[in-house]
C-alpha cells in the first residue's frame, strides 16, 4: 500500500462537517422561503462557514 | 495501450509515469474543483439577485468543496497532497478559466452553463479509467455537475428572455467564457494526453474532447438566440 499523505482522513472529516453544516444552512433556508428571517440568517450561516473554507487555513482547521 | 484496472493497493506497483500522471492530473481536479467557489463567492453570494439564488450559490460553493475532498482523498491515500490548493491565491490556479473573480450575475450565470459544462466533460474523461478508486467518486460528482450547468443555463436563458439589454449582457459573457472553455480542453496534438490515453486514465484526446464540446454547445447557443462565438478568436491553447 502506498503512504497516504498525514493528515488526509483528517481532512476528509473536517471537510464532510463542513458541507454538511452548508447544506444544513442552505435546507433551512429554502425550507422557509417565504420567511425573510429565516433565509437572512441561513444567508449569514453559509456566508461565515464559506469564508473560512475560502482562507484555506488547513493548519488551523485540523489542530 | 494499459488496460488493467488498478486498486489502491496495486498502486505502488505501478510505472512511475503513471504514478506522476495519476498525481497530477488528480492536483489539477482538486484544483479546479476549489477554484470554482473561489472565483464566485466573495461577491456573489452577497449580491446574487434573490436570497433564493444566494442559498444556490452556497450550494453549489458546498457541492463544489465536497467535490474537492473527493478528489483530495483519493490524492491524499497515493501520497499526494492537494490541501495546499486550499489556499492558493486565485492567480496561481493551474488552469487560466480559474484565474480572476466572478463580479458580475451574467458572468456567474454563464460560468455554469459553459464552465461547469467543460467540467463535466473533465470528469467524463474518467468514465471506465484504469484507477478505479478515481472512477467510483463520479457518478455523485458529475450528477452534482449537471445540476449547476442546468441552473447556469436556465439564469442565462432568464436574462436572454428579459429583453435586449439583458440578451446582449448575456451575449458579453458567453464570448468571454467560450473562448475560455475551448482553451480548458488543452493544447491539440498533447504528448501528455497521449500518455494519458495510454494509460487509460483518459478517454479522448484534447482535441476531440473540444470538439465533442463544441457539437453540443453550438446548437444550444444558436437554439436561445445566441451567436456562437469565432473558437479560434482570443484562444491561448489550440
Amino acid at each position: 500500500m502506498p503512504q497516504a499523505v498525514a493528515n488526509t482522513e483528517q481532512l476528509d472529516e473536517h471537510l464532510m462537517e463542513v458541507v454538511r453544516a452548508l447544506h444544513g444552512a442552505v435546507k433551512q433556508g429554502v425550507s422557509h422561503k417565504d420567511d425573510s428571517k429565516v433565509m437572512d440568517k441561513a444567508i449569514k450561516d453559509c456566508k461565515e462557514i464559506l469564508d473560512e473554507v475560502m482562507k484555506g487555513n488547513v493548519k488551523e482547521w485540523l489542530n | 495501450m494499459f488496460t488493467d484496472k488498478i486498486e489502491l493497493k496495486d498502486f505502488d506497483k505501478m510505472d512511475p509515469e503513471y504514478k506522476e500522471l495519476l498525481g497530477h492530473v488528480l492536483t489539477i481536479q482538486a484544483d479546479c474543483e476549489i477554484g470554482g467557489p473561489h472565483l464566485y463567492v466573495e461577491k456573489m453570494l452577497p449580491a446574487a439577485p434573490t436570497k433564493l439564488d444566494q442559498l444556490i450559490i452556497a450550494r453549489t460553493a458546498a457541492e463544489e468543496i465536497d467535490h474537492f475532498r473527493k478528489v483530495a482523498r483519493v490524492a491524499g491515500d497515493i501520497g499526494v497532497d492537494v490541501s495546499f490548493v486550499l489556499s492558493q491565491p486565485n492567480d496561481k490556479r493551474f488552469v487560466d478559466t480559474f484565474r480572476g473573480l466572478i463580479t458580475t450575475w451574467e458572468d456567474n450565470s454563464v460560468f455554469g452553463f459553459l464552465i461547469d459544462r467543460v467540467g463535466r466533460y473533465q470528469l467524463e474523461e474518467f468514465y471506465d479509467c484504469s484507477y478505479l478508486p478515481l472512477q467510483r467518486i463520479l457518478p455523485d460528482i458529475v450528477t452534482e455537475e449537471l445540476g449547476h450547468i442546468e441552473y447556469g443555463y436556465n439564469k442565462t436563458l432568464e436574462m436572454i428572455q428579459s429583453g435586449d439589454e439583458g440578451k446582449a449582457k448575456a451575449q458579453k459573457a458567453v464570448d468571454y467564457w467560450y473562448v475560455r472553455a475551448l482553451d480548458m480542453f488543452g493544447r491539440s496534438g498533447s504528448k501528455r494526453s497521449e500518455r494519458y490515453r495510454y494509460w487509460g486514465l483518459k478517454r479522448r484526446t484534447n482535441e476531440q474532447a473540444r470538439q465533442d464540446y463544441m457539437n453540443e454547445v453550438g446548437p444550444i447557443l444558436t437554439q436561445i438566440g445566441l451567436k456562437v462565438p469565432d473558437p479560434n478568436k482570443g484562444r491561448r491553447y489550440m
